[in-house]
């Protein structure tokens, strides 16, 4: 596993000097940015409406975890699908373009170091795009009185005004681990292509799939024979990636969720090793 | 040194290589010549792992090709028709990436980087980036990378393709101190299509047509019959296609 660190260290050095990196790195601050703001204000939204019917009730129950942080992470899929292809994009398809790929299958690696190599590149960015995007909520466990809650509570206090740091990081947690996910099948698109768009777009349609897998579970498409119906659309429910994700990006840690995103990236290395390997075969 | 035993490659009903074998002694300059499509890019990508064959094996400096894929890998250095460069990476970057996944040890890389910048020709570019060099310095850039790691068997799949004339004589004195028996004879196959590049510096000559060895000589043995290397290749070559 030596080799892991020099593929790994020149797909970033690569990618930093590319300037998809950058593009990536502008786009998602902007949108982080953008959909923090939409957060904010839907909370702002909020807590004026129920003032002013007179929930009082229900304002009790507002607080910053769940009704701004959490939407916000969940949100954050969306940037993801997209943002994350075009980092993986290139991973293998460009050492096909290039010619590099005799280089790397003429040397004395194995296929492990190889995909994992190119795999931790991609995981490192998707973890800078993470700790980048806590900005944000970091923002809102700043001292009471900075302009950024006095904007968002409008001089109305509310009963749980402080956020809680474990729920927003377990919530954090589950947005990188779904951007791990991502950066897998992303890697797998781009091992069995020799063209960037194709694997781009061939990552975009498989997460999308993945994602909508517990909306057709859900919409009964699933549903046959009443005995095995049940079971199929529980399967399609589990493979889904948007259950797993929501919980934990509301702050709810739960094992089997956590193990469903090791055994996603787990299967699709799996698969990348043996897309790459079947160059040998043909 | 290799010996190559019987290789053979079939793709469904096609044998781009047909049961082709020959040993190369250290020191030994190989010319690997043959028409177009012939199956000659194909043997040395099994040579160098890149393929499987379908039949036959290899040994490298006495690693088995298949059985012990690694070290066979480690003592060969390749340079494929395209030089495998990353376009974004200054010259010595590049060399240091490959020295580290060809396994030199860390304390060796910088000494075996400089040496092959040297041997090539390149410390006057050592910095540049691949992408905005001409085609004969990246040409070179793929001979060191070929090379950075001293392995015992060199295989280069045209080697002055895209050179100007005096870097294919550059090209020519490196190959033959490559081989240079004094010094660290190197076994080095090359494949080219300029007979007078094997008649300048291969040993010997093996000529393969429609993936089957057709001629394996020693340089000295073909001067001796007096004929070009030139007539041979029509004549055999022709001969071939008349029995075909």
């Amino acid at each position: 596993m030596r080799h892991v660190g020099a593929i790994a260290g020149r797909e970033l050095r690569s990618l930093f000097v590319s300037p998809v990196a950058y593009a990536v790195l502008t786009l998602f601050s902007v949108l982080a940015g953008f959909f923090f703001l939409l957060s904010v204000q839907g909370f702002s939204e909020a807590i004026n409406y129920y003032q002013q019917i007179g929930q009082f009730e229900a304002l009790r129950g507002i607080n910053l975890n769940n009704q701004l942080i959490g939407p916000f992470i969940q949100v954050m899929w969306i940037v993801f699908l997209f943002l994350i292809p075009g980092i993986t994009m290139g991973l293998f398809a460009m050492e096909k373009t290039n010619g590099t790929e005799e280089l790397l299958m003429t040397s004395p690696l194995t296929m492990w170091e190889l995909v994992l190599g190119k795999y931790l590149a991609a995981a490192a960015f998707v973890t800078l795009l993470i700790l980048m995007m806590g900005f944000f909520p970091s923002l809102l466990f700043l001292d009471g009185d900075t302009p950024v809650l006095g904007l968002l509570f409008g001089g109305f206090d509310l009963a749980d005004p402080d956020p809680e740091g474990l729920q927003t990081l377990a919530g954090l947690l589950g947005l990188w681990l779904l951007g791990l996910t991502y950066a897998a099948v992303g890697t797998f698109a781009s091992s069995v292509t020799r063209n960037q768009l194709v694997a781009f777009f061939l990552a975009l349609a498989l997460l999308l799939v993945l994602w909508l897998l517990s909306v057709v579970a859900d919409l009964g498409v699933a549903e046959g024979a009443a005995g095995t119906a049940t079971g199929l659309a529980s399967v399609l429910t589990w493979l889904s990636t948007s259950d797993h994700f929501d919980k934990l990006a509301r702050g709810l840690i739960d094992t089997r969720d956590l193990a469903y995103f090791g055994f996603m990236i787990g299967a699709f290395l799996i698969l990348t090793k043996t897309a790459v390997e079947s160059v040998r075969w043909r | 040194m290799i010996e190559a035993d019987g290789i053979t490659k079939r793709y469904g009903d096609f044998v781009a290589v047909d049961d082709v074998s020959f040993t190369a002694e250290a020191g030994e300059v190989v010319g690997f010549l043959g028409p177009n499509g012939a199956g000659k890019t194909t043997t040395m990508r099994i040579l160098t792992g890149f393929l499987p064959a379908t039949d036959g094996t290899a040994r490298i400096a006495g690693h088995d090709i298949f059985s012990d894929p690694l070290a066979a890998r480690r003592a060969v250095g390749y340079l494929p028709e395209t030089p495998p460069l990353y376009p974004e990476m200054d010259v010595t970057g590049y060399l240091t990436y490959v020295a580290k996944i060809k396994d030199v040890p860390r304390g060796q890389r910088k000494a075996a980087v400089e040496s092959a910048t040297e041997r090539c020709g390149l410390a006057d570019v050592h910095r540049r980036v691949i992408g905005s060099l001409s085609k004969g310095y990246r040409q070179r850039v793929g001979i060191a990378q070929a090379i950075v790691h001293d392995p015992k068997v060199l295989i280069l799949d045209e080697p002055t393709v895209g050179l100007d004339p005096i870097q294919i004589r550059e090209i020519r004195h490196l190959i033959a101190d490559l081989a240079d028996p004094e010094k660290a004879a190197h076994t080095i196959v090359l494949s080219t299509h300029i007979l007078a590049e094997v008649e300048a510096i291969c040993r010997r000559v093996i000529m393969i047509h429609n993936g089957k060895k057709v001629l394996d000589q020693s340089m000295a043995e073909l001067t001796e019959a007096g004929e070009s290397l030139e007539d041979m290749f029509a004549r055999i070559i022709l001969r071939e296609e008349e029995a075909a």
